[in-house]
């Protein structure tokens, strides 16, 4: 049964207007109901009929093969998850929560940074990600600066069962791969100062997984992914 | 052939062509993309304005949809519109990014009065038969000019609502009244 605020969501939603967190919420809502989405697609297909009067572009030549060689390609910003050997819980579909994730790590990042530096004159992180979780909060930030020196801080108090550790990984490029950063076996503030590294760059895949302690066996991720996101530049 | 009987069988052709895609046929997946592509980008420079912007969210989107192909399912929408949720919900997202960036650069009345005319003139393009032009028709004038405001060129309450000079609150409640008494009537 759909009730009245459901329904004021739906409209909201299919006119673009709900934002985080109502907007995770509310995605979650109606991943649980079936007749909640289909009342949303619904509504979404009626409302087609506004975009179905959009007079058509001439298709840029060149687009096709844009496309083509995104899908060929490895895949970038559309499917984050690192090359993993397993993967016991799939990622979501990451159409949902990616935009808000960039949105997220824009929205925190520069508070988080402006509150930093006003402390005392510590060097500027080159790049910083929030990872989220599959609800889209926040659950961690990094922070990753020039001279290879990864700072952590969780924002949840990440679960870590015994005989597990928590390990980081970025992913610097295709070739390297997802490479770890670190271990650590409780949510705290910690630095690690990994092996020489590319510096990183803005788009650079972060995600905190769930290993048997004492970390991947592999020098892969194996283990659930805990909270991912992407880096982008502070704006300094 | 009327209108209606037109669409719906461009309807079925894209269907057909994205469930080939779902099992991998990179030809189909080309077929549609040359029949969709064109009003997607369309639809997306309503909401992003700037044709080079629209043609990133196309790319993404069919990109996206490519990947996500087997998660669409006939019974519950078409594929066209299908398609146009992916890019609607890119466009949107872009846009809400990209007013984070420009927070103090204030919305030029001349671009809020253009977007307005865009917003208005999809109404009036809706064909006469189409249940949401009769439905959204029934509404007061400011409540369907809200609603449009948002969900055509993509604004938000507050640019809504200073388009046309009303509290945000006002507007927010005109809204959601309009979307209750919209899914009403269509259904």
């Amino acid at each position: 049964m759909i009730d009245e605020r459901q329904r004021a969501l739906a409209g909201d939603f299919v006119l673009g207007l709900l934002e985080a967190p109502e907007l995770g919420a509310f995605e979650a809502e109606m991943a649980a109901s079936p007749d909640l989405a289909a009342l949303v697609t619904g509504l979404q297909g009626r409302f087609s009929a506004l975009d179905l009067t959009a007079a058509a572009d001439p298709i840029p030549e060149g687009l096709w093969d844009r496309v083509g060689a995104a899908i060929d390609g490895p895949s970038r910003k559309d499917s984050p998850a690192l090359d993993r050997t397993s993967s016991r819980k799939p990622p979501r579909d990451s159409r949902a929560w990616l935009p808000l994730a960039a949105s997220v790590v824009l929205a925190l990042g520069v508070g988080f940074i402006a509150g930093r530096s006003s402390v005392g004159p510590a060097p500027a992180p080159v790049v910083v990600a929030v990872l989220l979780d599959e609800d889209a909060t926040p659950g961690a930030i990094v922070e990753a600066f020039a001279n290879n020196r990864v700072h952590i801080v969780p924002l949840e108090n990440f679960e870590v069962p015994a005989g597990k550790i928590l390990e980081v990984w970025t992913k610097p490029n295709e070739t390297l791969g997802p490479v770890s950063l670190g271990r650590f076996s409780s949510a705290r503030e910690i630095d690690f100062a990994p092996a020489a590294l590319p510096v990183p760059q803005a788009g650079q895949l972060y995600e905190i997984t769930l290993e048997d302690a004492p970390g991947s066996p592999t020098g892969r991720p194996t283990g659930p992914i805990l909270v991912k996101g992407l880096a982008r530049l502070p704006m300094l | 052939m009327t209108f209606g009987m037109q669409a719906e069988i461009e309807a079925d052709a894209s269907n057909a062509l994205l469930q080939r895609a779902a099992g991998g046929d990179r030809e189909a997946f080309s077929q549609l993309f040359r029949r969709e592509a064109g009003r997607l980008l369309g639809v997306a420079r309503r909401i992003v304005r700037r044709p080079e912007l629209a043609e990133d969210v196309v790319q993404d989107a069919f990109v996206a949809a490519w990947r996500s192909a087997a998660q669409f399912d006939p019974a519950r929408g078409n594929a066209r519109a299908w398609l146009i949720t992916i890019v609607r919900n890119r466009a949107l997202n872009f846009l809400r990014d990209r007013a984070r960036l420009d927070f103090h650069e204030p919305a030029s009345l001349e671009l809020l009065d253009e977007r307005h005319g865009e917003a208005m003139h999809a109404f009036r393009l809706l064909p006469e038969s189409d249940a949401l032009k009769e439905c959204l028709g029934r509404l007061d004038d400011q409540k369907r000019e809200a609603i449009l405001l948002c969900y055509v060129v993509g604004m938000s309450h507050a640019e809504a609502a200073s388009k046309i000079k009303a509290p945000l609150g006002t507007v927010k409640a005109w809204v959601r009244r309009g979307m209750l008494a919209l899914q009403e009537c269509l259904s």
